[in-house]
């Protein structure tokens, strides 16, 4: 009877609130339509100057490979290097590729190609995948002209190689981000509001009246936590529905398996609130403590940059980041239909830090000083 | 009978700073008990403590018999707690939070209409309204109807009428003496001197320490000098010369008039007169005063900083 009615209190001020009914609605729909191209990692507009020395057919075939891959925003072709140094210094230019003048006698002969590829750094990732691209565009390039050509000389061995993209056949960087994007949505939903909504009772002086009633701590406590479950699970409801709806993305495993991580993650983000609102005594100083440690999460979790790829210690780090294990989870669930089986690991990580901060948190709640 | 509240030897302190100072005092059932003292004396500390929100660093509280260190169940389910800030749930209707408080205690508004009914009678009118948008006195209504709506038998009223205007301060008195007649034994804090007066039994506190309890009457009785009040112009120099002149205990302003304390049978009416008048000053008047519990308190304070 208690838990109910507290139960209804808290689900009246959350709809009363301004703000928050609208955030749950409007954080995955923002989290779905809009973050997945905004944090792609796929390079596009590099804008390219050509310094063709050679004006060849053969030069302007390369040229035309180039600019046809897509990638590429042609902004010039000239003849003077240091017209194209200075589109470079005053940013107009990304790449520059420069043709040599002998480049299609080298071709005809099947000898090295006298290319050269410069490439703007300022923005370090446009910067290599760009010249990545500049580079396999040459191959591709050199790749179809030199058969023909290599027909007049003793013909060497081929390697021919070719790469299949698994559980992401076209490299669709989207499918990549949105289960990754379902799991920064619940956690900063489940780790931002239980907090600071017990902070907010605190800094009102309601828990002193509550703390003078004889309900139970943990039935109070309860109550604050379950209306935010409610709205997580549906949230990943929701982001799940645009995904199919709006990008045609489904999940390749079992949806149940999603639920359930994300009920663990929820474990750990919910313990965690709980600890922050004991440590804290108003919304400023929990809000900085939560947005901190999301902040970390985030960037360690390797949903934005491999793990694997990460130093030694940096890599140890990761182990205590319950966002790793349950956005690992949740990308493996979703594009490559991972089981449990598959996810022990993932499963026993959340719980570790879970029971942890749970059990933390109540021990260190203090009733009465 | 045993007493409704009784504090042994209480202490409490935060860090260096000491809230309480070896406390004690009791109250009978069915009586309004005031706790007087200025801000920072430690009175909420000690209501905190009563209420079970607080442990005491020693000694012993009991309310109703039970301790407040061990049984704070039991005693919650008897009391009813007032804080000094209003801290209902602003989002919330009057109606919802008065259901919710009465839901909290186990019980509901319908099976207590009668106990609050005179005081939810004036704010009913308003029962869809947001608490937070009540004014204040209507806040204090409501504060008051949730603190009693589970019957306590004892009600802990922190501060409950700073704030608020003299009118409503009045009406607020009247309400404390009809929720007595129904016997709940009523514990009270206040920063007013002047309301000191309404209580069955007072006690002074100061820094943490009680310097003095009984009823108003037996405090102001045991005032131990005569006292005049002496006006005249200009004010502050009067002042400082009464507290320079050789035959004036103490001299406190009050408002317009300077409270005077002299020793009895020492210094008469016409000397005191005599005296403000050779040294200058305009438009003398001095006139024998009885004391009020302000007096008591200042003499009572002086005397306990001389002793330590």
């Amino acid at each position: 009877m208690v838990l109910l009615y507290l139960l209804e209190k808290e689900f009246k001020q959350f709809f009363r609130d301004p703000g928050l009914p609208k955030m749950a609605i409007a954080f995955p729909i923002l989290m779905m339509l809009v973050f997945p191209y905004a944090v792609s990692m796929e390079i596009r507009n590099i804008n390219l100057v050509v310094v063709d020395n050679n004006r060849s057919v053969a030069s302007s075939d390369l040229i035309q490979t180039c600019t046809s891959s897509g990638y590429f925003n042609l902004i010039n072709i000239c003849d003077d290097p240091t017209w194209a140094m200075q589109q470079m210094d005053k940013n107009r230019a990304d790449a520059i590729l420069t043709i040599e003048s002998d480049f299609d006698r080298c071709l005809e002969r099947g000898e090295e190609l006298p290319v050269g590829i410069k490439v703007n750094t300022i923005n370090g990732t446009k910067g290599s995948i760009g010249a990545g691209y500049l580079t396999s565009c040459v191959r591709r390039y050199y790749a179809e002209k030199s058969p023909r050509i290599q027909q007049n000389y003793t013909a060497g061995p081929q390697l021919d190689i070719s790469s299949k993209y698994y559980f992401n056949p076209y490299l669709d960087y989207k499918q990549f981000m949105v289960p990754a994007l379902i799991a920064i949505a619940i956690t900063m939903l489940t780790g931002f509001f239980p907090a600071l909504n017990i902070v907010s009772e605190k800094e009102r002086g309601t828990i002193e009246q509550i703390n003078v009633t004889p309900v139970n701590r943990g039935v109070f406590i309860l109550c604050k936590l379950i209306p935010y479950w409610a709205v997580a699970f549906f949230v990943l409801t929701a982001c799940l529905l645009i995904a199919r709806l709006v990008f045609d993305y489904s999940c390749v495993g079992s949806l149940g398996l999603m639920y359930l991580f994300t009920a663990c993650n929820i474990l750990v983000t919910s313990g965690m609130g709980l600890l922050i609102s004991n440590y804290s005594d108003n919304a400023q100083q929990s809000m900085f403590i939560t947005w901190f440690f999301m902040m970390v999460f985030m960037l360690v979790s390797g949903i934005f940059t491999p793990i694997a790829s990460m130093p030694g210690w940096a890599q140890a780090i990761t182990y205590l980041n319950p966002m790793r294990y349950y956005a690992d989870a949740m990308r493996a669930i979703y594009m490559k239909g991972s089981t449990l089986a598959d996810l022990w690991a993932d499963a026993a990580g959340l719980l570790a830090i879970g029971t942890t901060m749970v059990v933390w948190a109540i021990l260190s709640y203090k009733k009465t000083t | 009978m045993i007493e409704a509240i009784k504090v042994e030897n209480v202490s409490k302190h935060y860090g260096a700073c000491v809230a309480l100072d070896h406390i004690s005092l009791g109250v009978q059932p069915g009586e309004i008990y005031g706790l007087i003292g200025p801000d920072g004396a430690g009175k909420t500390t000690l209501f905190r403590i009563l209420v079970t929100l607080l442990l005491p660093d020693n000694g012993k509280a009991l309310v109703e018999g039970l301790d407040v260190a061990r049984d704070y169940m039991a005693i919650r389910r008897n009391i009813g707690y007032m804080p000094g800030r209003f801290s209902l749930y602003q989002d919330l209707t009057v109606a919802e939070n008065l259901d919710f408080f009465a839901t909290m205690f186990g019980t509901s508004v319908a099976e207590n209409y009668q106990n609050i009914k005179e005081i939810y009678a004036q704010i009913e009118p308003f029962r869809d309204r947001r608490a937070g948008q009540l004014s204040g006195g209507m806040k204090q209504k409501l504060a008051l109807c949730c603190a009693l709506v589970h019957r306590p038998s004892v009600l802990f009223l922190d501060e409950p009428t700073t704030g608020v205007d003299a009118v409503s301060r009045k009406d607020f008195w009247n309400m404390l003496y009809r929720i007595r007649k129904a016997g709940v034994t009523i514990l009270v804090s206040t920063p007013y001197m002047d309301e000191a007066s309404l209580c069955d039994r007072i006690s002074l506190i100061q820094k943490g320490r009680i310097i003095k309890t009984g009823t108003p009457e037996e405090i102001v009785a045991q005032y131990p000098h005569r006292l005049f009040g002496v006006s005249g112009n200009p004010a502050y120099p009067l002042l400082k010369f009464l507290r320079r002149s050789p035959n004036v205990l103490r001299c406190f302003s009050f408002g317009s008039e300077h409270h005077v304390a002299v020793s009895p049978g020492q210094t008469g009416r016409e000397d005191l007169l005599k005296q403000i008048q050779d040294a200058g000053f305009r438009n003398v008047t001095v006139r024998e005063i009885n004391p009020n519990i302000e007096d008591c308190f200042m003499e009572l304070a002086k005397e306990e900083g001389q002793k330590s």
